[in-house]
């Protein structure tokens, strides 16, 4: 691979995921988070091959490919059937105003620059220049677990909060061991398919899935 | 031969300590139910009595070679080797601590029943004592906080033990809990300074840094209060009347007696050994807590009627009184006059070891009666003398102890410290001749409210006609607690029999000149020129009184018994149990005289019948006395810690999103301090 090939593939895998955690951040309905979730896990298995081959990782294909499957297949999958058996469509207990979260993101990208030039230094490695877009997406996706109400959406904020770890990760290192990566996606694998069963016992115990209005601490 | 073997013998020793107490541990955990007392209270007795003779080795000079304590530490800060080697202070205090866990482990295999015989009760008391054994051995800090760990933690296991039987005994063991881990936290954060100031953390290396100036008063006054809360000195002695009643027996014994000595050990190692050189304020400073700690720790037991909390708080006083002798022997020393200050300092070391060997048959005796009758309440018993003989007369041993009557080693040491207080010169120190006599009247009057104290102890409890029918009925204990108790009376009636060569050792022990054992007996203070030779002064008072009893005797036999009855009694009883004097009668003048510090609160119901309101048909009274310090400054602080928790309750209030808030804000922070 040509490294200017492999710069524009990095730009575009990179920027994809950006584009698509600050596109989370305004819009209400459901089903556009979780396609924005999908186009986001296309680019992060993108990025994994791009990174993984131009390192000449064996198993990039293989790791890129589990990526493809559990981030842009498996969960978003699992999601939307869980907001489909809940019968959520919105998320109508967002606790910010659509310009408010809006500003917000804009200020965590910034962040997200600033904090990472003092991690990642001087460096030549296009690969490592684009790290600040790995912590926009943790930020952006903390940000969004905080002003979400609904119980899906929150979700989707979680997810995108791993798939910034994982940007992170792959960008840094070159690269996780297959294992590792693995055990990883099984662990938020397991967190998404119990929490589709928890939506489902929400919506049949309290008639809607609106985290704000589960207070009462019980022992 | 012998000074080539004498360091080996002394490191057998110390290894024979941890042998034994592991067996000890394994006999716990092995033997069947039957014969668990038997087994690890056996191997626990033969652990003390390898700690008493190591440390009397160590007290009489022995040179120790050195046991490295094989703990791996993960740490990368440059520590000095983990040593285990006692000097002759260490000894002592080894010793001491020896001699009362062979005491209590042998009352305990009579006398532990349900959790304390199980087999985390007998584990816990084996870890406590090895703990309890090895704290004076520490040639180090971390050695040294290690073993004071150790016997936190068993002490601590060993008190929860019962917590399933009383409710009590829960909220003594969190008291005890809290308590014994800030003094540890305490210890730590002083050796800390100690070790950042003086580069090492082997005692030896401390004291040639001659750590001064801030950096000393410092560690002085977190260690201070670490060990203060140990030894149970007002304003933290607030676990001890709480954790000492609700323990097992054995174990009051052996905390009251060894356990919060080692809090004294803590004093004397930081004042004598580690910061020598200490500037005045610190003596006064022990004066005062002292001083305080005995007067306050026996006001509140001559007004106790629950046994045991009554020689809880005397506990208190007995450490206070120590603790003012340090500080009067460190003054002295300060002010020039060795002499007498060396007096002091050996009236210190005698006043821990009485007091060790009185209390341990006083828990023990209050054990057994607890055995016998099922209640520490003095005012339910009564008459006890007839029908436990042996517990009776070890424990009015261990009460003239306790009260400083001859011929006792409460009343050597007593008379040492007074002797001591009288000698010195304050002619020419303003300080000390404000110090000196206030000091001396506190202790006067400490000794006399002593006095009374053991005497309703004595009185109510063992004399008289019994109160209630579990008093009526009480038998008298097993053979193992009669000889643990019989074996504390011969050392307390010993020691005051003859003080003499354990007063000499003690001198040395601290490097005190002019404290000398005269005729092998008797005991010599050079700074007083006074003598004590208790042999010569009972064979003069057996010379008096002998004869007279005699004479008595003899009458008595001449004319026989007669029976009185009460001439207009309708063959009634002159008096009834009812009418006897029980605690809470018995202490009522010290309850006016120091009302306002007991804060006694008095309730009198009567209950009159409708139809007629002049008869009275029932009547009670009530009185309770509080714990000044405890209702004036832990309640308080407590209440301010609960409205903290409850202001904190508004942070987590349930709300996920508040949570995720939190941390979110947590992070960025974070992010932020690191760019810049």
């Amino acid at each position: 691979m040509s490294t200017q090939l492999y710069q524009q593939l990095l730009a575009t895998t990179t920027g994809l995921l950006l584009l698509t955690a600050v596109l989370q951040v305004w819009g209400r309905t459901i089903i556009r988070a979780i396609g924005l979730l999908v186009v986001q896990g296309v680019a992060l298995a993108g990025l994994v091959l791009t990174v993984g081959v131009r390192a000449g990782e064996p198993t990039a294909p293989l790791v890129a490919a589990l990526v493809l499957v559990v981030k842009a297949g498996v969960l978003p999958w699992a999601m939307a059937r869980g907001a489909r058996r809940a019968g959520a469509t919105r998320d109508n207990a967002a606790l910010a105003k659509p310009a408010v979260e809006l500003i917000g993101a804009a200020g965590l990208t910034v962040l997200a620059y600033a904090v990472s030039g003092p991690l990642v230094g001087e460096a030549a490695d296009p690969a490592l220049r684009a790290v600040p877009v790995g912590f926009s997406l943790i930020l952006l996706g903390f940000w969004q677990l905080l002003i979400r109400g609904s119980a899906i959406t929150q979700l989707v904020g979680f997810l995108m909060l791993d798939n910034g770890i994982a940007t992170v990760s792959f960008l840094i290192s070159g690269g996780l061991p297959l294992v590792v990566e693995l055990g990883a996606t099984l662990d938020v694998l397991l967190v998404v398919l119990i929490l589709g069963a928890l939506l489902v016992r929400m919506q049949a115990e309290q008639g809607h899935i609106d985290v704000p209005e589960l207070r009462e601490l019980h022992d | 031969m012998s000074a080539l073997l004498a360091p080996t013998l002394m490191d057998a020793g110390l290894l024979a300590q941890l042998a034994v107490g592991g067996l000890a541990v394994v006999a716990a955990v092995l033997a069947p139910p039957r014969a668990r007392n038997l087994a690890a209270g056996g191997a626990l007795v033969a652990t003390g009595l390898a700690g008493a003779v190591t440390g009397v080795a160590a007290l009489l000079g022995v040179e120790a070679g050195g046991v490295p304590v094989p703990v791996a530490l993960p740490l990368t800060a440059p520590l000095d080797a983990l040593v285990l080697a006692p000097d002759a202070l260490g000894g002592l205090f080894m010793a001491l601590a020896g001699v009362v866990v062979a005491l209590a482990a042998l009352f305990g295999i009579g006398y532990a029943h349900g959790a304390a015989a199980s087999r985390t009760g007998w584990t816990a008391f084996a870890v406590f004592a090895v703990g309890l054994q090895l704290v004076p051995a520490a040639a180090d800090a971390i050695s040294f906080l290690l073993a004071w760990e150790l016997m936190a933690l068993g002490s601590t296991v060993l008190l929860l033990a019962d917590h399933a039987a009383r409710g009590p005994v829960r909220r003594a063991t969190l008291w005890y809990a809290v308590m014994t881990h800030l003094s540890f936290l305490l210890l730590l954060a002083g050796f800390g300074v100690l070790v950042a100031a003086g580069g090492s953390t082997s005692f030896a290396a401390m004291r040639t840094a001659g750590v001064a100036g801030p950096a000393a008063d410092l560690a002085f006054v977190l260690m201070v209060t670490g060990f203060a809360t140990k030894a149970g000195l007002v304003p933290v002695h607030v676990w001890l009347p709480r954790a000492h009643p609700e323990a097992p027996s054995h174990m009051s014994a052996a905390m009251s007696a060894a356990m919060v000595k080692m809090g004294v050990y803590g004093m004397l190692l930081l004042t004598l050994r580690l910061l020598p050189a200490g500037p005045r304020w610190w003596a006064l400073v022990l004066v005062a807590l002292g001083a305080v700690s005995a007067l306050y720790g026996i006001l509140q037991a001559s007004v106790q009627a629950d046994l045991k909390r009554l020689l809880a708080y005397s506990t208190t006083e007995n450490i206070g009184l120590i603790t003012t002798a340090v500080g009067v022997g460190l003054l002295l020393r300060d002010s020039g006059q060795s002499a007498v200050a060396d007096v002091a300092l050996v009236a210190a070391l005698l006043l821990a070891v009485s007091h060790a060997a009185f209390k341990s048959v006083l828990f023990l005796g209050a054990g057994s009666v607890l055995h016998a009758t099922g209640t520490r309440d003095l005012d339910l018993l009564g008459g006890l003398a007839a029908r436990m003989p042996w517990t009776s007369g070890a424990f009015g041993v261990g009460a003239l102890g306790a009260a400083a009557l001859p011929v006792t080693s409460g009343f050597v040491a007593e008379w040492v410290l007074l002797q001591g207080l009288i000698h010195v010169d304050a002619r020419t120190d303003r300080l000390l001749a404000i110090v000196i006599p206030v000091t001396m009247g506190i202790v006067a009057l400490t000794i006399g409210l002593g006095l009374l104290t053991f005497v309703k102890a004595y009185g109510i409890g063992f004399l008289a006609r019994p109160r209630t029918s579990a008093a009526a009925d009480a038998r008298e204990a097993g053979v193992a607690m009669r000889t643990a108790m019989v074996a504390g009376a011969v050392l307390v009636v010993g020691l005051g029999l003859v003080p003499g060569p354990l007063s000499q050792a003690l001198a040395a022990a601290v490097a005190a000149t002019g404290v000398a054992s005269v005729n092998g007996a008797g005991l010599a203070v050079g700074a007083a020129a006074a003598v004590l030779d208790p042999v010569a002064l009972t064979a003069l008072a057996a010379a008096v009184l002998v004869p007279l009893v005699a004479v008595n005797v003899v009458l008595a036999r001449r004319h026989p018994r007669r029976e009185v009855a009460l001439a207009w009694g309708c063959g009634g009883e002159r008096t009834s149990p009812r009418m006897e004097y029980n605690a809470t009668s018995y202490s009522e003048p010290v309850v006016r005289v120091f009302r306002a510090s007991l804060q006694a609160r008095r309730a009198v119901d009567v209950v009159h019948p409708d139809s007629a309101p002049m008869i009275v048909e029932h009547m009670s009274f009530t009185q309770e006395t509080a714990d000044v310090v405890e209702s004036r400054l832990y309640l308080p602080a407590t209440r301010a810690l609960a409205r903290a928790g409850d202001l904190a309750r508004r942070v987590q209030n349930g709300s996920i999103h508040r949570y995720i808030g939190i941390s979110f804000a947590a992070l960025v922070l974070v992010l932020v301090v690191v760019a810049l």
